[in-house]
């Protein structure tokens, strides 16, 4: 209704100044996030439960989408990529495919759904029963006893999580080869191994720990600016994970064009 | 915090298969031969696409990989730094040729023993090479087989197939 | 009626203080001043300001003008590290417990001792018991989270929380609120006895005549941002504010 009683050009201009006003905002809490995560005092408990909650309990959905995306992609290049003899190379672009670019973008997409949702609802209702006031009147930082330990939980688990979805990824397509194009293990691997550099895996998971940051972070911030009870507990939990998977994607693209330029 | 027992075993199950993987893999690919090796070097007119880690066969089997490409700045050649298992002791007199697996496979050195009486020592040179196949120019002579060659393919004549002419416009030996 | 800012030698006093939400002016010059060891209600209807008050002197917001002195020491302007530190000697109970759900109880009333003031975990855990104690709560309570007990049970555990540290200074915010009658007069005597064994100034809000009458001293009305009535808890039905006499006797004002 603003944009049609109000000067056209004037609700653009406002709509722009609150974007920038946002991105402003995410900014400054990154920041505080950061040096609360690389400065004293820690929390070692809370790091480890994060640890745990964002890490290892994420294994079973990571392995799992892991299994069938390489299993996917081998059984797609086989029936699609016969066409210009892809299928000779099968190993290697199911490799390829996983380290540099699915197994990062995938894991994190789970995890934007997983855990970047979980943090936003639980911070927000921490927030809204007053646990975050009542936690400062005891003298302990909520940046440092809930922020940090997130976002360093969620930034160096996701590289582990990563390197087992590109294990489990090559897992997948080697065993789909074996049963349906009668491709031997032994040769798969050898091909996989041989063909794969190191960098191959380390810009996945140079891009993982970025991925990580944005999830923690996405879940952090959104938890943290519910407003408004149970509604704006839900609605912080939605646009925690939709904000998480739209930056995830645009800053692959970047890191990834970054890479390739390198 | 308070997980299920369901979860964690399924944690530790995804953890177990991942290990059990990465085991076979290792197992698999040969890093097993990496307790002795040891290292000769190559000059190549053409590299060709050959980048650290390649693999050295003999007979189609792998022997060995490449642990680093230089350039000799006075000859302008390639230097390939082949790292090759100890259990494999090759004739002085042995080929190196640069090939590579398929279309878009990956290249690799293929090492054909020579007849000597001594083998190559450690840190010795192979001497005989062949430089990769400029697979585009390739393809090029034959497409259009007389335009564009004027040293390969006309000598011979357009009678015979430009294939194995091809070879020797692409390959230099070394010769010095 | 008389607003005398005994400010010099206060626990704690606001002065001058001015709070706006947007064009809302919640709080409009308030003076108030809490004497060493004296317990005062904050009466207000909903929405005058009173949480606001509490938030203000725990720093949680800042006003737009004004002081709040804690020990004369202005804790408006101070650094997070500073206020981190002078909180050493506060107690809060929120109204809702506000009890950490991810954390058992004991580790709940510890928590100050725990991750503020570096106590090991079997020490602290020995001091939460002691706390759950004083507040008329069985042992057991302590391995159990705070969504399995009654709203009772967790006022209780917050109130221990609050004490656990010794404070010089605490603050209630609507202890009774959602309790049932006889539940609230426990809670009401046990707020009474802490405040009176630990000889420490309290500040509570509440809009619970029977809980204001147990728990204070002194009484102030809170309306339009400002104190228009203080007494004390004996005065209180002799007040000849309409506002004051409209709490008194539980009746509309129009």
């Amino acid at each position: 209704m603003g944009l049609f009683s109000t000067n056209p050009v004037a609700a653009l201009g406002r709509a722009a100044l609150e974007g920038i006003a946002a991105i402003g905002r995410v900014g400054l809490f990154a920041a505080r996030g950061i040096s609360a995560a690389l400065s004293p005092p820690w929390y070692p408990r809370q790091i480890l439960a994060q640890f745990a909650s964002v890490g290892f309990l994420s294994l079973p959905v990571v392995g799992l989408t892991a299994w069938f995306t390489g299993a996917a992609l081998a059984l797609n290049i086989y029936s699609g990529g016969d066409r210009f003899n892809a299928e000779t190379v099968l190993p290697q672009i199911v490799a390829l495919g996983i380290t540099r670019e699915l197994g990062p973008v995938l894991a994190a997409l789970m995890l934007a759904g997983r855990v970047a949702s979980a943090m936003a609802s639980e911070i927000g209702a921490m927030r809204a029963t007053e646990q975050v006031d009542a936690m400062v009147t005891l003298s302990t930082d909520p940046r440092r006893y809930l922020i940090a330990p997130r976002l360093i939980a969620a930034t160096l688990s996701l590289p582990l999580l990563t390197l087992i979805t590109d294990i489990i990824g090559v897992a997948g397509g080697m065993q789909v080869s074996n049963y349906l194009i009668d491709l031997s293990p032994s040769i798969y691997i050898t091909n996989t191994m041989d063909f794969l550099t190191a960098w191959d895996v380390e810009s996945g998971l140079i891009k993982s720990a970025v991925f990580g940051f944005i999830i923690g972070l996405m879940g952090c911030f959104h938890g943290d600016n519910a407003k408004g009870g149970a509604r704006g507990v839900g609605r912080a939990t939605t646009s925690a994970m939709v904000s998480a998977a739209v930056l995830i994607l645009a800053s692959d693209y970047l890191l990834t064009s970054v890479f390739a330029l390198k | 915090m308070r997980a299920s027992w369901a979860e964690t075993i399924m944690g530790f199950a995804v953890l177990a298969f991942a290990a059990l993987m990465l085991t076979y893999a290792l197992g698999v690919s040969g890093l097993k031969h990496s307790s002795g090796t040891y290292e000769v070097s190559a000059r190549f007119g053409e590299a060709g696409g050959i980048q650290p880690g390649a693999k050295v066969t003999v007979s189609g089997v792998k022997v060995g990989a490449v642990s680093d490409v230089t350039i000799d700045p006075k000859t302008y050649l390639a230097v390939m730094h082949l790292s090759l298992t100890k259990d494999v002791k090759l004739p002085s007199d042995s080929t190196a040729k640069i090939t590579s697996d398929g279309l878009l496979g990956g290249a690799h050195i293929a090492l054909t023993p020579g007849g000597a009486e001594d083998d190559l020592k450690p840190g010795g040179e192979i001497n005989n090479t062949q430089g990769a196949v400029d697979l585009f120019g390739l393809i090029g002579q034959f497409i259009r087989p007389q335009s564009g060659s004027s040293a390969a393919s006309s000598a011979d004549g357009a009678a015979k197939a430009p294939a194995p002419a091809a070879p020797k416009a692409s390959s230099d030996l070394p010769e010095m | 009626m008389t607003q005398t800012p005994m400010t010099t030698n206060a626990k704690i006093a606001w002065t001058g203080i001015t709070k706006r939400f947007g064009a809302q002016v919640v709080l409009d010059g308030l003076d108030l001043a809490v004497a060493p060891g004296r317990s005062l209600a904050l009466l207000g209807r909903s929405g005058q300001g009173k949480s606001v008050t509490i938030k203000l002197a725990l720093g949680l917001m800042k006003p737009d003008a004004g002081q709040v002195l804690l020990d004369g020491v202005d804790v408006t302007r101070q650094s997070e590290a500073e206020r981190r530190a002078s909180f050493r000697g506060i107690g809060m109970l929120f109204q809702g417990g506000a009890l950490f759900d991810s954390l058992p109880v004991w580790e709940n009333v510890a928590f100050r001792l725990i991750n503020a003031d570096g106590i090991g975990r079997r020490e602290a855990r020995e001091r939460a018991v002691e706390a759950l104690a004083l507040v008329k709560l069985a042992p057991d309570v302590a391995d159990r989270y705070p969504s399995e007990l009654s709203g009772g049970m967790q006022k209780r555990a917050g109130l221990a929380r609050a004490i656990v540290g010794t404070p010089s200074l605490l603050f209630f915010d609507e202890p009774t609120t959602g309790l049932d009658p006889i539940t609230a007069g426990a809670i009401n005597e046990l707020i009474r006895d802490r405040v009176t064994s630990l000889g420490c100034t309290a500040v509570s809000i509440t809009h619970d005549m029977a809980s204001a009458r147990t728990i204070a001293d002194e009484l102030a009305m809170l309306d339009n941002g400002r104190i228009v009535w203080r007494g004390r808890a004996d005065e209180l039905d002799d007040a000849d504010h309409p506002l004051v006499r409209a709490f008194v006797t539980g009746k509309s004002m129009e």
